[in-house]
């Protein structure tokens, strides 16, 4: 089962907004949207459970046949209906894709249309329920056809099944037709600013010392003040990387306190980087002048 | 505004803390109105968080272009990436159904779109006669080949063995079932034929056209059959009123079908991608009409045509049928267009 646990291969896709800035979306993956429409299948299961006892009931009182037309109405509703119905009206998800906190978006950034969601919706039914069928009871759905004739059609039937599996973006046929794409709903927390709270310039670097570090460097000294932070770094852990870094760039001062220097070396180091950005001049790296 | 002045004149502050401090308090009322609609929908809004969510989507947008070319802080530029992205899903996730566009749907997008493909529907149309054809021609020379082209539970002893009585039988009887039920089981079971034509499609249009070809034998086969008995008028007027919307709609249906096989063997000018998602919509708009027409069909069929016996006025129901049918499909949706046309040639 390695290939549902997918770590690494997140896959992250961008969509230009009405406003035209670029948006990235993180792409659901497969054992999420497993779970979420295996969630749904329970509500459905559900729901026809009750239209069924509902209208055994009902014909049981009146002594009519009439009420048997629920169930009818009701399997085609649940079918056909229940996943369209719900993302016109949630706003791109249903009960189970709420649950794992997921939604359907339109790939090319304008809003998710009522078409789409049918187009995605409809297919759902060659590409899932039909292969199911064919693979567990054929001859529902072929009668006695040839096997040469309905092999083709099965193999086809299978292999759009299993699209997502080797899909880019993780599509399935229904996604590919309504131009949708499933994603997670992104949630990051607004962490403190590691520069905020330092005591204005008072460790006084000059311009030359701030020319030795580049954005990755800074992006590891962040992290490690907020390991610190977070109890996960020792002050010695500390205090190695504050002389490791004063003896580049040639501070004299004292480094009693690592993290006081850090954080002043931190913020003014990040002020510097900023500034050449401003002017477009880019410092990746240490390696880079 | 001089407390900003200071703070960004000092060289130790970065830039992106100062930005952050500006804006901070946009983000966080952005965030907590996404919350809410993400949970609840753009109804939980009041109207003034209604007329301030717009602004702040787009306050938050453009500090994620700012953060992203000139700010260091990566744990601020994730959270701006993260936020902007939930605000857009909040603000453009789904377009509500609005009043009218059910209406809008049926009676303009429906036939606008059956008359884009035109081209699958007379093809749809074409393979269906053509089953039509073959099983009569086959069925002239054995009428045993009935049997091949009519499944038994279907034919429902309707078949080369029952005697003319029985056949004529057929077509005049008053069912005594529920009439509403049978009705209902005739439009399930339909819409689900021509939803699997569609959906068939996807397979580059062959088992569309395999079903639609099936299903012109089916019908060739039952007309020979009651033409050899000289039943052929009264079967016809047995069979126009309700077929009339209900072969109309398998034939829409495998058209839509066809159209998206179309789509990915010839992609054209698009993108297979792009030619996919074109087609489908349009399809899927065509179907959607289809299952409103197999729903007429089925009360037709299970509800007129088991109380109307007389020839005369079922051939009248096929007429009154025929001109609603072919009246929506040629006609909606076009005065808009001749109207937009006539303030085209009055700019001119």
């Amino acid at each position: 089962m390695s290939f549902l646990s997918e770590p690494d291969e997140r896959q992250f896709l961008e969509v230009i907004g009405p406003e035209g800035v670029p948006l990235t979306f993180p792409a659901a993956g497969i054992s999420e949207r497993a779970f979420a429409f295996m969630i749904d299948l329970l509500v459905i299961t559900i729901a026809f459970i009750i239209i069924l006892l509902g209208s055994v009931y009902l014909i049981g009182m009146t002594g009519m046949m009439e009420p048997a037309m629920l169930i009818m109405v009701g399997l085609f509703g649940l079918r056909y209906g229940y996943f369209a119905g719900f993302e016109i009206y949630w706003q791109g998800s249903t009960p189970g894709k709420r649950l794992m906190n997921l939604k359907v978006i339109s790939r090319d950034g304008t809003g998710l249309t009522t078409e789409a969601i049918i187009a995605r919706n409809l297919m759902r039914d060659v590409e899932l329920f039909l292969p199911m069928i064919a693979i567990l009871s054929p001859s529902s759905l072929f009668g006695d056809t040839a096997w040469w004739l309905t092999a083709p059609l099965v193999l086809w039937l299978i292999a759009m099944m299993l699209l997502p599996f080797y899909a880019k973006e993780r599509t399935r046929v229904g996604d590919l037709v309504g131009g949708t794409v499933v994603v997670r709903v992104p949630r990051v927390e607004l962490i403190a600013d590691e520069a905020a709270g330092v005591g204005a310039g008072e460790l006084g670097f000059s311009p030359s010392q701030l020319g030795h570090y580049g954005e990755s460097e800074l992006e590891t000294l962040a992290r490690l003040l907020r390991d610190a932070e977070a109890g996960h770094a020792t002050v010695a852990d500390l205090s190695v990387v504050a002389s490791t870094i004063a003896g580049k760039i040639g501070y004299g001062g004292s480094l009693a306190d690592p993290e006081t220097f850090l954080r002043g070396f931190y913020a003014a180091q990040r002020s510097a980087l900023e500034k050449r950005l401003l002017f477009g001049r880019r410092k990746a790296t240490k390696h880079e002048r | 505004m001089s407390m900003a002045g200071k703070r960004r004149a000092d060289p130790a502050i970065p830039r992106s803390l100062a930005f952050r401090r500006d804006r901070e308090h946009v983000w966080a009322e952005l965030d907590e109105l996404v919350e809410k609609v993400l949970r609840g929908g753009l109804h939980v809004l009041d109207s003034e968080q209604l007329r301030r969510l717009p602004m702040l989507y787009r306050a938050t947008v453009s500090s994620l272009a700012v953060a992203r070319k000139t700010a260091l802080d990566k744990a601020l530029v994730a959270y701006l990436e993260a936020l902007a992205a939930r605000a857009y899903l909040a603000m453009y996730g789904s377009r509500k159904a609005t009043r009218g566009s059910f209406r809008r749907a049926l009676m303009v997008s429906f036939p606008q779109n059956v008359r884009a493909m035109s081209k699958e529907v007379g093809v749809a149309f074409l393979i269906t006669l053509l089953g039509m054809v073959v099983a009569a021609g086959l069925m002239q020379s054995d009428i045993g080949w009935y049997d091949a082209f009519v499944a038994p539970e279907l034919a429902g002893g309707r078949d080369p063995q029952a005697s003319t009585e029985s056949l004529r039988d057929a077509l005049y009887g008053g069912g005594e079932e529920a009439l509403s039920l049978f009705a209902t089981y005739l439009f399930t079971h339909n819409a689900g034929i021509g939803l699997m034509a569609f959906a068939l499609g996807f397979a580059a249009g062959i088992p569309t056209a395999l079903l639609l070809f099936t299903n012109g034998l089916m019908l060739g086969a039952f007309l020979s059959l009651y033409a050899s008995r000289g039943l052929l008028v009264p079967l016809v007027g047995w069979l126009l009123p309700h077929g009339i919307p209900e072969i109309g709609a398998i034939v829409l249906c495998g058209a839509a079908g066809l159209h998206l096989g179309r789509a990915m063997l010839m992609p054209g000018q698009y993108t297979l991608r792009e030619a996919i998602r074109r087609a489908g919509q349009r399809a899927s708009m065509v179907v959607f009409g289809c299952i409103v027409l197999f729903a007429i069909a089925g009360v037709v069929e299970g509800i007129f045509r088991q109380v109307i016996l007389d020839d005369r006025i079922r051939f009248g129901l096929a007429a009154f049928n025929a001109l609603w049918f072919f009246g929506w499909l040629l006609l909606g949706g076009r005065p808009k267009r001749l109207r937009r046309e006539r303030r085209l040639k009055a700019k001119k």
